[in-house]
């Protein structure tokens, strides 16, 4: 194909690619079917591009792409372990934290409604208290008068036993 | 220096643990606060007799103090009665007819007591019921007070902290509207 110049290369490859315009694409059939070396340059261009469309791209194995893909992230990683070591880390979340902590340890002003909770569960501790301040004011009080009972029941039997010995010896 | 042996595990564990820390310093300094206090007693946890208490009140001085500052105008003798008090602890658990263990607790939380200087100012042992109250005085300053009771229903450990007169509490309790096994009416 040494008489076929750039113009014409140009030409084949338009009409391969359906880019020549029907007259031009006449003309150079007309001028291909004289020149043996034309036809044979379109028929070796023409066997050249369905070769290429019969080559098939095979896609690498999953594993292979998954691991391709993770090397950006592992740089990625790399350089940040790389610039941030652990104590630096540690020191960068520890600086909220202790924030937190002193705002946690101020004497921090109680709300109204944890005033009117502890209110409330003030009065539940006072009512326990006082539930088992009646019992045992009612034991007490239980026990005592049956001690008074016995010391004023005994002395009178007492009394009455002495009295009525006596009588008998007068009688006597 | 090298920082490889701690590893991504270690940092995870040690800002796990010191964020669990943080999250419990409120509650604890408010417990700390109260056992250093000579008229505050360890009751223990009866929980895995009892399962979880079914009242529980842990209140500090700064809250007792508010409460006595809020209670100032509308009632100035429960505000003097809190305003000598430094804490408050309740502690109930239901019993449901089992008094065994609340039984040993109290035998092991009497004995504590007087090791540590309380005296008993009252002991009922009746039948259906046993009541014990214990004073801690520290010359003729009350330290605090403790009292223990337990039924067929429920153990109740209560732990008054500071100075408690009870002519005081009886005029307070005027005040408070108060059914313990039902509705509860504040004033």
């Amino acid at each position: 194909m040494n008489r076929t110049d750039e113009k014409t290369e140009q030409q084949i490859n338009a009409l391969l690619d359906g880019e020549l315009s029907p007259v031009d694409a006449e003309e150079l059939k007309a001028t291909a079917t004289d020149d043996r070396d034309l036809a044979r340059a379109i028929i070796e261009a023409y066997q050249l591009q369905q070769a290429m469309d019969t080559i098939h791209v095979e896609r690498a194995p999953a594993s292979l792409r998954k691991r391709l893909r993770a090397i950006p992230r592992e740089h990625k990683t790399a350089l940040w372990s790389k610039s941030l070591q652990p104590h630096w880390a540690m020191a960068l979340v520890a600086v909220p934290l202790v924030i937190i902590a002193i705002g946690l340890m101020r004497p921090v002003t109680p709300s109204a409604s944890e005033i009117a909770q502890a209110r409330q569960d003030l009065a539940i501790a006072f009512a326990y208290l006082d539930k088992a301040g009646q019992f045992t004011g009612r034991e007490i009080e239980l026990t005592v008068g049956e001690t008074m009972v016995d010391a004023v029941a005994g002395h009178m039997i007492r009394n009455i036993k002495l009295k009525q010995h006596h009588s008998k010896e007068k009688k006597a | 220096m090298k920082y490889t042996n701690i590893g991504k595990k270690g940092i995870y564990t040690f800002f796990t643990g010191l964020i669990c820390a943080l999250l419990a310093m409120p509650v604890m300094a408010q417990e700390d606060e109260l056992k250093d206090l000579p008229g505050y007693v360890d009751f223990g946890d009866l929980s895995s007799s009892y399962g979880e208490p079914k009242i529980s009140i842990n209140i500090g001085g700064t809250l007792l103090q508010f409460v006595s500052l809020m209670s100032g105008e509308s009632d100035p003798e429960a505000a003097e009665l809190l305003s000598n008090l430094k804490g408050v602890r309740v502690f109930g658990y239901d019993t449901q007819d089992d008094v065994e263990v609340a039984s040993q607790k109290f035998a092991e939380v009497r004995g504590t007591l007087r090791s540590l200087g309380w005296e008993p100012v009252v002991q009922v042992n009746d039948d259906d019921e046993q009541v014990l109250i214990y004073m801690k005085l520290n010359g003729t300053v009350m330290d605090g007070m403790t009292v223990m009771t337990v039924d067929d229903e429920e153990v109740m450990f209560i732990n008054i902290i500071g100075k408690l007169d009870p002519r005081q509490l009886g005029k307070v309790m005027d005040n408070f509207d108060i059914d313990i096994d039902g509705a509860l009416d504040l004033d």
